[in-house]
């Protein structure tokens, strides 16, 4: 009863055109935030769809707890999703749409009043939907998933729109979720945000998945070249000492300092020791997810 | 159940359904009074002729009694059957174009379920149409009726089975309702569809119909125009059956078979149809 993990495996989905999910498997661990990752376009939200049984997929399998949606006995106390920030009727209120949702998944009224609590929108209860900001409109989404405080929860780019004390609401908010043994997934195109939100990553792109893993891992498995920043006023007497290396590359860089690619840390500082140069500064450089991500999904980010 | 709540709380928590009861309040009170007029000007204005025709002439004035005692009785149906059927469309097509579709489905993944529990609310909700249309009509058509120094009728089984066969076309209505806006998703064009429909479908199909037929020759094709909802419906709560046309319970076997037809089929294609 307590698993939340979620496995997807082969899912596929084609449109009349279009293979929007090819072929994808992957799963999500509970107690772990995953970010979910691909450029527009990749096959994300509809891979959220088909875990939800809103979309049917053409083959493959999308289990939750080792059930499909469909199949959940009660899904409002399993999963909790958040797909769009503007799915409530314009011309009721925030607390009134709660309640719709309560009244069909059976859960008791007050939960409306305990989740609009939970995500600080309870001055915003009996105010129509149409008088929310995106942000609150967000707010109200995570609301409505928290109502049977499900064990899974999955969130379709949920940093859109919020400003930046709401995504730093929304980090720490879906951190502690995690912590609480929850299984949390959350897509996301904005890599930055995934950088300090997730444990796990699974990037995708064209439909197809390109990794899978935890944030270090995938950062590591994708250190091709070492990226060392140096600074010095020597310059040229540097860009000498460092030319008897084989596969050394300096760039200047606008800041004034020198970008060293294809040789680690230790061998620039001994060329430099060797050749008398003055160093202040001799920085090896972990390369960002956001590199890391235009490197994977390179090329296969195209207009679908 | 917890469905049929969930639909009422929506119902009841948007503006929705107290305008169309004041759209229907206020169209009522216009046909009453329409009603009410041409009744009196037609009821008691033929006076028996001949001795020897008496009792058929007698008759003929009951007939016509019951005949506008009954469409009394019925007052409103017209505009209050548009808003049930309005309101059974905006009951599904809203939640398409205020995207909670979604959320509906992931509360309840069992789509059916979903559309009965709309059909039975969308059912229920026409029924409270008629019966507070009727507990309008039925005293202000005794005070109309004994204001004209005539019987009431109310006891009358010809009346009595107008009354109930509305009450039955305001259910059916409803259902119907939802039946379309399954198939027409769009709020826009379900509602200009169905309101086109019912209007003009009513008033100006049965005059192609009538024309048709006469121009082929052809007797069947003027009774083609019966297979239409909004003519059925007519037909169904007509207090008595006219020369040349079906009998009243055709029309309420056609209604029922447009209900069943649209909402089966409007159900079988939102079980398969992607979200998104």
């Amino acid at each position: 009863m307590s698993d939340g993990q979620i496995v997807v495996s082969g899912l596929t989905k084609r449109y009349k055109n279009l293979l929007a999910v090819d072929g994808l498997s992957f799963t999500v661990q509970p107690g772990r935030v995953t970010g979910f990752l691909g450029p527009n376009g990749a096959g994300k939200t509809t891979t959220l769809r088909m875990l939800l049984n809103l979309v049917t997929p053409t083959a493959g399998t999308a289990t939750i707890g080792g059930r499909r949606y469909a199949d959940l006995a009660d899904p409002m106390r399993t999963v909790g999703a958040v797909l769009e920030a503007s799915s409530a009727h314009r011309g009721r209120t925030g607390r009134n749409h709660l309640r719709v949702l309560c009244a069909a998944a059976g859960l008791p009224t007050h939960r409306a009043d305990d989740v609009l609590e939970l995500v600080g929108l309870t001055p915003a209860a009996k105010r129509k939907f149409k008088g929310y900001s995106l942000g609150m409109r967000q707010r109200l989404g995570i609301a409505a998933a928290m109502l049977g405080d499900p064990r899974v929860l999955m969130l379709d780019e949920p940093a859109n729109g919020l400003d930046p004390e709401g995504i730093r609401w929304m980090r720490g908010f879906l951190q502690s979720l995690a912590q609480q043994g929850r299984t949390v997934l959350v897509s996301s195109h904005l890599l930055s945000e995934m950088e300090l939100l997730a444990d796990d990553v699974v990037i995708i792109a064209a439909g197809k998945l390109i990794r899978q893993g935890p944030v270090g891992e995938v950062l590591a498995s994708m250190t091709t070249t070492a990226h060392v920043r140096v600074r010095t006023p020597q310059v040229d007497a540097l860009t000498a000492a460092l030319s008897g290396l084989p596969g050394a590359g300096v760039t200047a860089r606008p800041d004034g300092t020198l970008l060293v690619t294809g040789v680690e840390a230790p061998a620039i500082g001994k060329a430099a020791l060797a050749g008398g140069v003055e160093l202040h500064e001799l920085t090896p450089e972990r390369p960002d997810l956001e590199g890391v991500f235009l490197e994977l999904t390179a090329g296969k980010a195209g207009i679908r | 159940m917890r469905l049929v709540k969930a639909e009422v709380v929506k119902l009841l928590t948007t503006n929705t359904w107290w305008l169309f009861a004041l759209g229907a309040f206020v169209t009522w009170m216009a046909t009453f009074a329409l009603n009410a007029t041409v009744a009196h000007f037609t009821m008691g204005a033929s006076t028996p002729e001949g001795a020897s025709a008496e009792d058929a002439a007698n008759l003929a004035v009951v007939g016509d009694q019951i005949y506008q005692a009954a469409n009394l009785y019925t007052s409103g149906q017209l505009f209050g059957l548009l808003f049930v059927v309005l309101l059974g469309i905006v009951m599904v097509t809203s939640e398409f174009y205020h995207q909670t579709v979604t959320s509906t489905f992931l509360t309840t993944p069992h789509r059916t379920a979903v559309i009965s529990a709309k059909l039975i609310v969308a059912g229920f909700a026409g029924l409270l149409f008629w019966v507070v249309t009727t507990g309008l009509n039925i005293p202000a058509t005794m005070i109309f009726l004994q204001a004209e120094n005539l019987p009431t009728h109310l006891g009358d089984a010809d009346v009595l089975r107008a009354i109930l066969l509305n009450g039955l076309a305001y259910v059916l209505w409803g259902i119907f309702g939802v039946g379309i806006g399954v198939l027409i998703r769009s709020q826009v064009a379900a509602t200009v569809t169905a309101v086109l429909a019912y209007l003009l479908g009513t008033a100006l199909i049965g005059v192609l119909f009538t024309l048709l037929a006469g121009w082929l020759d052809q007797d069947w094709i003027e009774k083609i125009q019966y297979g239409l909802p909004s003519v059925a419906s007519s037909l169904m709560v007509a207090g008595r059956n006219l020369p040349n046309q079906p009998d009243y319970w055709v029309g309420a076997v056609v209604l029922i078979v447009w209900a069943v037809v649209t909402g089966t089929i409007g159900t079988l294609i939102t079980r398969k149809r992607d979200i998104s």
